[in-house]
């Protein structure tokens, strides 16, 4: 049953010029805008958000309408941030937002800032989108030209600046405290929470931080309605999602599929299932920072935050990838390890020390240098990170890992060559050493 | 972190450039978030930040020096030396590994003689390992500034390398033809 | 209020209470941390003083946590035991075993709490651990060891914060991070060394300290910085009567808990190779060591006898020191020829933060007994006429003002009651050696008008003099007045000239120094 929907955020996918303002307006473009703004109260369209159910789809799955009602009403100065920071292995849906219906995030942008009451608007798009940053700078250009940001726009008395900017390489910006040092001109690194961003959050003030495929989910919600997005996906994870896939299927690709279908159908009937000599082994489905699943797993479960939930994964970015039998799993947990420990902004101990150490263990293990020990210290390294840090990067790391290791023990095993000297681990010979 | 080799006599902007520095300033709430947009500015026009740039920062934006070297090394894409001609940066993150990222890396550092993380000695490519970078269905991809090539095999490699070697920037997955 | 329970007890604090100051003062010790500083903005990030909120599912931490109503808290549950013994060993793993030449040791909070609260075999392969570089200098008085450092953030913070020269940084990511000073940039401002009390290991740690003693060897006396009219509150660590260095005492009415690295130095002077040790007399135009017989005979001679004398003291001296030597000055010299100090002497630039202009402890003092300062041309206008004898009392007003010199050299006699051998002192006819600030204890006021007391930190060198019973007893030879007996005895003689309680200065002196109430006090002699 194919029910591939193309009409909410992949509606221009793939075309050459679905990026231009005049195509946009010519296919209900800026109509929600000019809904919101001329019949609508800022009240209204968050309530509008939160009973369409639309969630966070950066990774956390935070409902947007309830982020939105933190902002204190009373408050002077608001700030809006879009998260196009996109840098999650295995996601690769913002970027297609962006680059092929740039218009649909920056009317999804407008209308949720005029919902918080935000006057000025970030796009931070990760640096690595160069030709992103160019290619959303011209399309917000078009935007002012046309009267859809600036001052009274649409003679609503709502004023909105937008500023596109550019990441500098570094995926802890994801996390939107992050994001926010980021943009003042800092490190992003996360804050400490409390205070919250929707409390205090850019320049101390008010801020909110959504993803580029929630805010594109936007326009939808309010020219259609509600109901019409409700009628895709479940009671608790309403609407579309785009799933990013990766791996050796016959069909990668970015796929808007309404939320919770069953993986197995996705699989067979979007994906066309693995390539010619490839079986299924395990599928990562949130992204690299969430617990793996094997092929049996995955083939049991639906895909909605929480059928994963329950299946002990998570939705997450939805950055599908697909293991084949022929993947050596240790060697994928050391190059995802390895990620972690490049991209750990290294603030708190727990996750600086922790994601260096699993990397360097993994890899002593697949040089052959591992001992049984180490299968236990990889568990505890992850205990000493779980639960204890500023940001859920140490979650990030911990998941694949632990997850790997429960599922595909076996193969960590074989990779134990040595017997274990006798004594505490500090006395034992040094080895070869390490650069 | 290492210490910036080339010795400048002086920095300072030019006249469009100086204009599109005022241009941020006035945008941006602070000076202080002004710097990230100016590193880039400075980077863009330079192939990467001077240190004399670095003291035109600290003067013209009121942060501390050791503010901008914070950004210089915590963001990878910063440069604070100047770079090779073309630094190519290959994906070897798990999307890209499982679709054969492993070997593009081996075949250019069969073509350039040169390991990843090393600059050919004429100073014209780099070879760098990179993170995800956001085109996972795409793989194995490899970046060339603003330019992502996708779908690479070693003979595409290979056709890419031959075009670079004449200083012709091959046309980029990622380009678009712009209908204005 | 807040009313909460804490390891099982009813507790009460006021609204917006931090629950780490709340936590550590039930306990009686501070949470485990490296990260938390009262006087900094809270970091969160060495997550080492997670506790137990019942209600709550994951453990926080508690420096970013206010007090609450029915807060039900556990610090010490097993669940947050066994959380902080795992991120006590993050920061171990990568850390080096340095203690045996670490100056940190003995001081050092990796230590402290690694054996509170671990006591494990370290469980990472020493080829795993990250190195970085060690023992480099990155100041005239700082100096870093960056594998030492745990990324607590308190010095960035106090530079940033408290300074606002902002010289440090945290370069990198991950655990390649580390702190540093920018290229060709320097830690260098006058308040660098806070940063190393602050330092929780031996990451920053003092050049001028580096491999002098090791700590637990060390003695703490509390004292007064005499290095300028804030009197920022010290301790003197020292070991057999011989001062390694000086660090500040916490006095949230005067300084805090820092102090400028001015200050710092100051203890050096009281070693410095220039001291006087034994009673000096010239003899054929060289100063001849004499014995203190002979020295007292002296100075009892040309101080008895009736010849017109003037008295110069310096605001260098304690409280004490100056009521005596008013009192035995004025006496046998008479009052208008007894002076406070020259005018102008130690005046410096201020800084916006600790370091006055005022480079001396106690002008206040001088101010308060109406000992007036005077110019130095007034001064050699006094001094020339009939046979002169000049009695200096500390301070050196001749490398202040170098006219003086000619001028002395033209006096019949010059007495020098000082420290060191400095220009003053060579233009004496007779030396008497006496006690520097570290030797004595005493009353210093600050330019709050804070009456703050000073300690006895180490001895006096050679045959130096206590100040204060060299003046009582010559005061008891030449006077009619009868001088204190005891320092106690002192002290009550100094409230009643300043019309305060008796006890004031004794029993009841507050640690912190009290600001006292001087308008019941009946002016003597020519004070403003």
């Amino acid at each position: 049953m194919n029910q591939n929907v193309d009409h909410i955020l992949s509606t221009r996918f793939g075309r050459k010029d679905g990026h231009l303002l005049s195509v946009y307006e010519s296919e209900e473009g800026y109509q929600a805008l000019r809904k919101a703004l001329t019949q609508m109260s800022p009240l209204q369209v968050t309530e509008a958000v939160k009973e369409a159910g639309l969630r966070g789809r950066g990774g956390a799955g935070f409902p947007a309408g309830v982020k939105w009602g933190f902002v204190p009403q009373d408050a002077d100065q608001v700030y809006f941030f879009v998260n196009a920071d996109e840098s999650e292995p295995g996601t690769f849906k913002d970027r297609y937002c962006l680059d092929y219906d740039p218009h649909m995030t920056i009317e999804g942008a407008i209308i949720s800032c005029y919902a918080v009451n935000a006057n000025l608007c970030f796009i931070y798009i990760r640096g690595e989108f160069g030709w992103l940053v160019d290619r959303v700078q011209r399309a917000v250009d078009e935007a002012y030209a046309a009267g859809y940001l600036g001052h009274n726009i649409l003679g609503s008395g709502f004023d909105l600046e937008m500023i596109v900017h550019k990441g500098a390489g570094a995926y802890i910006c994801g996390e939107e405290t992050g994001l926010i040092n980021s943009v003042e001109g800092r490190k992003g690194q996360p804050s400490i929470k409390p205070p919250f961003p929707a409390v205090s959050g850019f320049l101390g003030k008010p801020t909110i931080v959504n993803n580029v495929e929630t805010v594109a989910s936007v326009p939808y919600i309010i020219r259609e309605g509600v109901d019409a997005y409700r009628q895709y996906g479940t009671e608790k994870s309403a609407g579309t999602k785009l799933w990013s896939v990766s791996g050796p299927v016959k069909k990668p690709g970015v796929y808007e599929v309404p939320l919770g279908i069953p993986f197995r159908d996705f699989f067979y009937e979007y994906l066309g299932g693995m390539v010619e000599g490839e079986e299924l082994k395990a599928v990562i489905v949130g992204g690299s920072s969430v617990p793996v699943l094997t092929a049996s797993e995955a083939m049991g479960v639906n895909l909605d935050y929480e059928a994963l939930a329950q299946a002990g994964t998570m939705l997450g970015s939805g950055g599908m990838i697909i293991v084949p039998q022929s993947a050596d799993m240790v060697e994928l947990i050391q190059v995802l390890m390895h990620f972690y420990f490049d991209e750990s902004c290294g603030q708190c101990t727990p996750c600086r020390e922790g994601t260096g150490w699993l990397y360097k263990i993994v890899k002593r293990l697949r040089k052959g240098q591992g001992v049984q020990e180490d299968l236990d210290l990889l568990d505890q390294v992850c205990d000493g990170m779980s639960g204890l840090t500023i940001c859920p990067l140490a979650y990030a790391a911990v998941m694949p890992m632990k997850s790997f290791l429960e599922k595909f023990r076996p193969e960590f095993g074989a990779l134990i060559k040595e017997t274990t000297p006798v004594g505490p681990r500090s006395r034992w010979p040094m080895g070869e050493q390490e650069i | 972190m290492n210490k910036p080799t080339e010795v400048q006599a002086e920095f300072s902007f030019s006249g469009q450039l100086q204009a599109q520095f005022q241009h941020i300033v006035e945008r941006y709430p602070t000076r202080e978030s002004a710097l990230m947009p100016s590193l880039w500015l400075i980077q863009e026009e330079y192939g990467y930040v001077p240190p004399l740039a670095v003291d035109w920062l600290v003067e013209n934006l009121g942060v501390s020096h050791a503010r901008v070297w914070e950004l210089l090394s915590f963001y990878t894409m910063f440069r604070s030396e100047p770079q090779a001609k073309y630094v190519l940066q290959v994906c070897h993150n798990i999307s890209c590994h499982l679709m054969g990222a492993r070997s593009i890396i081996a075949h250019l550092e069969k073509r350039l003689g040169i390991r990843l993380g090393e600059k050919t000695p004429d100073g014209k490519f780099a070879l760098e390992g990179a993170e995800c970078l956001g085109a996972c269905g795409h793989g194995p991809v490899m970046q060339l500034g603003k330019h992502f090539y996708e779908y690479l095999t070693t003979e595409k490699v290979d056709q890419i390398l031959e075009s670079l070697k004449k200083d012709i920037v091959p046309r980029a997955d990622t380009d678009r033809e712009l209908e204005e | 209020m807040a009313k909460l329970t804490i390891d099982g007890k009813q507790v009460e604090f006021p609204d917006g209470t931090r629950l780490f100051d709340a936590c550590s003062e039930v306990r009686g010790e501070p949470l485990p941390h490296f990260c938390y500083h009262p006087d900094l903005s809270i970091a969160g990030v060495c997550r080492l003083c997670q506790v137990e909120i019942e209600g709550m599912p994951k453990l926080t931490i508690a420096c970013n946590t206010t007090v609450r109503d029915d807060m039900v808290v556990h610090t010490n549950s097993d669940k947050v035991k066994k959380s902080v013994q795992k991120i006590l060993e993050m920061h171990l793993i990568n850390h080096p075993v340095d203690c045996p030449i670490c100056d940190q040791a003995g001081e050092c909070g990796l230590q402290d709490q690694y054996m509170e609260y671990g006591l494990y075999e370290s469980e990472v392969s020493i080829a795993d651990k990250v190195n970085k570089a060690k023992a480099e200098v990155i100041g005239p008085h700082v100096i870093l060891d960056k594998e030492r450092c745990v990324l607590c953030t308190r010095c960035t913070r106090f530079l940033d914060e408290i300074t606002g020269s902002r010289e440090l940084g945290i370069f990198n990511r991950g655990d390649r991070a580390e702190i540093g000073v920018a290229p060709g940039k320097e830690l260098n401002n006058n308040y660098s060394l806070n940063t190393v009390d602050i330092c929780p290991v031996g990451a920053l740690t003092s050049r001028d300290f580096r491999f002098q003693k090791r700590v637990w060897l060390l003695r703490s006396t509390p004292s007064i910085c005499p290095g300028c009219a804030t009197g920022c509150n010290i301790r003197v660590d020292h070991e057999a009567d011989r001062i390694y260095r000086l660090k500040p005492r916490r006095n949230n009415e005067v300084n805090g808990p820092w102090m400028c690295d001015l200050g710092r130095m100051e203890y050096k002077l009281v070693h410095d190779e220039k001291r006087l040790k034994v009673p000096l007399l010239r003899q054929n135009s060289e100063l001849e060591p004499i014995l203190w017989q002979q020295a007292w005979s002296e100075l009892t001679t040309l101080l008895g006898g009736e010849v017109a004398g003037v008295a110069l003291t310096s605001a260098g001296q304690t409280l004490e020191e100056l009521v005596l030597y008013r009192l035995l000055f004025g006496d046998i010299f008479a009052a208008d020829r007894v002076w406070g100090g020259l005018s102008g002497f130690g005046l410096k630039e201020s800084d916006d933060f600790l370091l006055a202009s005022d480079r001396m402890p106690n002008r206040t003092s001088l101010t308060w007994l109406g000992l007036r300062e005077i110019k130095p041309d007034d001064l050699s206008q006094k001094l020339s006429g009939p046979a002169q004898l000049v009695v200096i009392y500390g301070g050196d007003p001749v490398t202040a003002d170098s006219k003086l010199e000619s001028t002395l050299a033209d006096c019949d006699c010059v007495i020098y009651l000082g420290t060191h051998l400095n220009a003053t002192a060579c233009t004496a006819n007779l030396i008497i050696p006496v006690s520097m600030w570290a030797e004595k204890d005493g009353l210093f006021v600050n330019k709050q008008g804070r009456i703050q007391t000073f300690h006895r930190a180490v001895s006096r060198p050679g045959e130096t003099r206590e100040d204060w019973r060299l003046l009582a007893d010559l005061l008891a030879e030449l006077t009619a007045h009868q001088p204190p007996t005891s320092l106690p005895q002192l002290r009550r003689l100094v409230a009643e000239e300043l019309g305060i309680k008796p006890t004031s200065l004794v029993s009841d002196l507050p640690v912190t120094g009290f600001i006292p109430d001087l308008s019941a006090r009946i002016p003597t002699g020519g004070d403003h």
